[in-house]
């Protein structure tokens, strides 16, 4: 079967550069990091992460 | 009156909003519709024509009369997270909930209706024009012949996903890349390929509009780079100036789509023109507040703090004015 173009110009998907370390807590509706603080509190972290960058939904969602 | 947030539990985005609500004060609940059914609960009853119902998850509950405002973030498909997930289960649960949301007649950030044709890259492209942004010359086709004609009219082309979505089975990543005008076109027969007019730029722009607020950002891009999400060129994003032209284009665009929320990509050359590529309805805003300084997540926490106004137009259909 043919290959549809645009499938030439695509390129393995990178892997997650770490390990996320903060982890959702329902009670404060926010996720936190393993000294209690909110995740939002590291920027440098965010940044890191690439969790709040463009494409960082692209595996579930396309709208980034 | 409570702020209902569908989103799923490791957005972090979404945490700098619910901060900035939690400051405020202002009621929130936040759930991801893929735990519906198991940690999210629902029910709704139709009497007297109208639903009364609530949802609850852990000990938290909220009244579907009681709703401020919906934002629509990084939700799960419904059923997503239980033990027996079927096709069936899912589609039964996304229209008990949805249905049901849909019903109260809340503002919506943004509605489901209009999220859902505002996905759609080819209606965004006539919406844009029609607003008044400068869009680039843009193809869709599975005719190899009338791509490779194309190819000779512009020369300097770009390939992007119709969908915006990637490849999963392998996973893949698809950026937007420059084609070869004499490219081997055959496989456009294969799937529906979208070419475009590559825009020669100085700077990618990323605006984000919120509501009647607007603000954006600008990257300097290196000369060769084609899709900035996918390189790392060293460049920061930092606050732009908006020209008069583009908001009042961009209003348009809101209006026409009936969304409250957008994210604006722009390619701006070197004469300053900023050329429409897309608006993402949903689009991140996170990295862009942490490295411009932008007050974004405060911006749509008070979209989402504000009363709701009276019920308008039609239950179930997407409200006919942004908040």
């Amino acid at each position: 079967m043919m290959k549809p173009f645009a499938l030439n110009y695509a390129r393995p998907a990178a892997p997650p550069p770490i390990v996320i370390p903060y982890a959702y807590d329902p009670r404060r509706q926010w996720n936190v990091l393993p000294d209690g603080r909110p995740a939002t509190s590291d920027h440098a972290l965010l940044l890191a992460t690439s969790t709040t960058c463009s494409t960082a939904g692209s595996k579930t969602h396309f709208d980034d | 009156m409570t702020v209902l947030i569908l989103t799923c539990a490791e957005d972090v985005t979404t945490d700098m909003v619910v901060s900035v609500l939690h400051d405020r004060g202002v009621p929130v609940v936040r759930l991801d519709p893929a735990d519906l059914p198991g940690q999210v609960s629902l029910s709704a009853e139709y009497a007297q024509g109208d639903f009364h119902g609530h949802l609850s998850t852990g000990d938290r509950v909220v009244s579907m009369t009681g709703l401020r405002s919906i934002w629509v973030r990084r939700p799960g498909r419904p059923a997503a997270h239980t033990t027996h997930l079927s096709e069936w289960l899912t589609a039964e649960s996304e229209h008990a909930l949805y249905g049901t949301l849909h019903s109260t007649g809340t503002r919506w950030m943004n509605h489901p209706v209009a999220a859902e044709q505002a996905r759609r890259k080819p209606w965004q492209l006539r919406v844009a024009h029609h607003s008044g942004f400068a869009v680039p010359p843009t193809l869709i086709t599975t005719f190899p012949q009338i791509a490779r004609d194309f190819a000779a009219r512009y020369r300097d082309l770009v390939v992007k996903s119709v969908s915006g979505a990637h490849p999963d089975d392998p996973p893949m990543a698809l950026p937007t890349t420059r084609v070869d005008p004499d490219a081997d076109f055959a496989g456009v027969a294969a799937g529906p390929t979208l070419l475009q007019q590559r825009i020669p730029k100085r700077a990618d722009i990323r605006l984000t509009c919120v509501g009647d607020e607007l603000s954006a950002a600008r990257k300097l891009s290196d000369p060769k780079e084609v899709d900035g999400r996918f390189t790392d060129n060293g460049a920061l994003w930092s606050p732009a100036r908006i020209p008069d032209r583009i908001v009042g284009a961009v209003h348009a665009y809101m209006s026409l789509t009936q969304l409250a929320y957008g994210a604006f990509d722009f390619a701006e050359d070197d004469d300053g023109t900023w050329w429409f590529l897309e608006c993402n309805q949903g689009g991140q805003f996170g990295f862009i507040e942490l490295e411009t300084g932008q007050p974004l997540a405060e911006t749509v926490a008070a979209w989402l703090a504000n009363r709701p106004a009276p019920r308008q137009g039609q239950p179930g259909s997407p409200p006919r004015r942004r908040g």
